[in-house]
């Protein structure tokens, strides 16, 4: 009896092998390569979710300890069951400056991204299409300039902008960030206009028109997406910026990276302003990085192609 | 192009960055050969500054670590971007998603990430990972001190570094990817080429400029390093975990601290070190533009 049960418990892991090997012979080699195939689908399709996960975990993390009530919003073991507030929003936008320091972000990030534009878009295609050796050296400069350590330009920044009455201001801010970050600027948009062909620069001022015209009428409606790409990248660096915003902001300019940043070390219900804070100000960014995906991959690779 | 349309169309650019670079960049190398505090003129020292800064053990062990994080860094995100670069470029309709979401920690502000990131080790603050980590190994994970012993701290430092950087690198290397020939590709196949093969002797020796551009990327910028420590590495000084641009910035700037000969004399030093690095790529585009 005992026998007989063995035997039957052995048979049936046994059964679908047995299959599996019959149809192998019949089937040939795709059989294994099928199933090889689908084992590396599995573990890259996990490998990406774990990925993901991982890279948004700490954004959903202050967004749950936004969410807690105070008294357990940081407590040690993490709580999962809680009634749901909306509280520290509410208190981060009575209690504090918050809209003042998201006016004075968006104010810097948008002035810095128009003027970065206008003074960026005449050079860089004069880049493109002069050959000369300034243009060379400008080039290297700007590459330099890119490099360069902050503080080398920003702590003299501090000085005269304290020596000459406008610390503490967006539009000190908003100008240094259209300084520091011109030199990407340019890089960007002049990769963009090399791929425009110059014949057409050509024939345009063969029918009469001047450089200017063929910049404001022909190239600049050409540039759509690199102005849009150049445009979203200057945003987000004047938008992400934080050692410049720290020096260069008081009071009155602060800026939401640097309230943030002020914020830890602080009290609970402080804190808790602070993870509802980053929650603002992360929802924006994920629609710019679904929305404007495109654009920043293009961006990205630009600088790829060209260096 | 003319000399003088050139000239015309560069102007305002070239105004608005040397105005606000080369003339701070001038003071700065004006106040690294004096003693100097903020709104007074300043005494000349001559080299001391910089004596001091190459004497200073503090800025050895800030050059120790930035360079150790620099090299850490790159590294795991040049190979795990490459991974995750060939995973995503075999994606069809999930792939906006999922480039989208990677995205996410790339566009926030550095110092707020890193502020979300020390909430996740804090156990003041629930500190989930040690909870969840001890979750998974029945207790053995233990408590480590993320905050106050140096190596866990400069695990989480280079865990958010990465967290940051590694879409960066991902995206440039997926950019990379649509240049390989797919008929190379298929002919290494065809010669029997097993996978590790096709990648080690066809994709990576194709995509070596991308690779060359990632690396000098993630060279500038590491060793800038300074948002994350903010909130990171609170201790950093008596961990050893100060970066080169803290170092500067708690010398030169911080409360109570105003020596700017000192901060700017290291400045200095890290832009000669920036120009040594950048050499290479200076002289790839000199050779580029005059063929």
């Amino acid at each position: 009896m005992t026998i007989d049960l063995t035997q039957v418990g052995d048979a049936a892991p046994r059964g679908p092998i047995a299959a599996a090997s019959a149809l192998t012979d019949s089937d040939g080699p795709t059989r294994p390569h099928r199933s090889r195939r689908r084992t590396v689908a599995v573990i890259s399709a996990l490998v990406l979710t774990a990925t993901c996960l991982l890279m948004i975990f700490p954004f959903l993390w202050a967004a749950l300890s936004a969410a807690k009530p105070t008294d357990v919003a940081f407590a040690n073991p993490p709580v999962f069951s809680f009634a749901p507030t909306l509280q520290p929003y509410v208190d981060l936008w009575q209690t504090t400056n918050f809209y003042l320091y998201l006016a004075n972000t968006l104010t810097v990030a948008v002035i810095s991204t128009l003027v970065a534009l206008v003074i960026g878009l005449p050079c860089a295609y004069a880049l493109s299409r002069y050959g000369g050796v300034a243009s060379i050296v400008l080039l290297v400069l700007a590459l330099v300039f890119r490099a360069l350590p902050r503080f080398a330009v920003v702590l003299p920044m501090y000085e005269i902008s304290k020596s000459i009455g406008i610390y503490d201001t967006t539009y000190a801010l908003a100008a240094a960030l259209i300084a520091i970050n011109q030199p990407f600027t340019i890089w960007l948009l002049r990769n963009f206009f090399a791929e425009i062909p110059r014949e057409l620069d050509e024939a345009a001022m063969v029918d009469g028109c001047t450089r200017f015209g063929v910049l404001r009428k022909i190239m600049i409606p050409l540039m759509g997406p690199g102005i849009l790409t150049a445009g979203i990248f200057v945003f987000l660096f004047a938008f992400q910026e934080y050692l410049t915003a720290a020096v260069l902001t008081d009071v009155s300019a602060k800026t939401v990276p640097v309230f943030i940043a002020t914020q830890i070390g602080q009290n609970l219900p402080l804190l808790q302003q602070a993870s509802a804070a980053t929650v603002l100000l992360t929802l924006p960014v994920i629609g710019i990085a679904f929305v404007a995906q495109k654009y920043l991959v293009a961006g990205l690779n630009s600088g790829a192609v060209k260096g | 192009m003319k000399r003088r349309e050139f000239w015309l169309l560069v102007t305002p650019s070239v105004i608005v960055m040397f105005g606000f670079m080369l003339v701070p960049l001038y003071r700065t190398l004006r106040w690294s050969f004096q003693k100097v505090d903020y709104g007074s003129p300043g005494a000349e020292v001559g080299l001391t500054n910089y004596i001091g800064a190459l004497t200073d053990p503090r800025l050895g062990r800030a050059v120790l670590f930035t360079v150790g994080l620099t090299v850490v860094v790159t590294a795991f995100c040049l190979v795990f971007g490459y991974i995750l670069a060939t995973l995503i470029n075999q994606l069809g309709r999930m792939r906006p998603i999922v480039l989208g979401i990677l995205l996410i920690s790339y566009v926030l502000p550095h110092v707020v990430g890193a502020v979300a990131f020390s909430w996740l080790f804090d156990s003041n603050f629930g500190g989930i990972v040690n909870f969840l980590a001890n979750q998974l190994t029945g207790g053995a994970f233990g408590e480590p001190l993320w905050f106050t012993d140096p190596w866990p701290n400069r695990v989480i430092v280079a865990a958010n570094v990465v967290w940051f950087m590694l879409p960066f690198a991902m995206l440039m290397i997926l950019a990379g990817l649509q240049g390989v020939s797919a008929e190379t590709l298929e002919a290494a196949e065809i010669d029997g080429a097993s996978s590790l093969q096709r990648h080690l002797h066809v994709i990576i020796p194709s995509i070596r400029g991308v690779l060359g551009f990632v690396l000098l990327i993630f060279t500038m910028d590491v060793i800038r390093i300074f948002d994350s420590l903010i909130p990171l590495s609170p201790q950093a000084v008596g961990l050893g975990n100060e970066s080169i641009m803290l170092y500067i910035y708690n010398v030169a700037f911080r409360e109570g601290a105003v020596n700017l000969g000192l901060g700017s004399a290291i400045s200095v030093l890290t832009i000669v070190l920036i120009l040594i690095l950048l050499y290479p790529s200076i002289r790839g585009i000199v050779k580029e533009a005059r063929a």
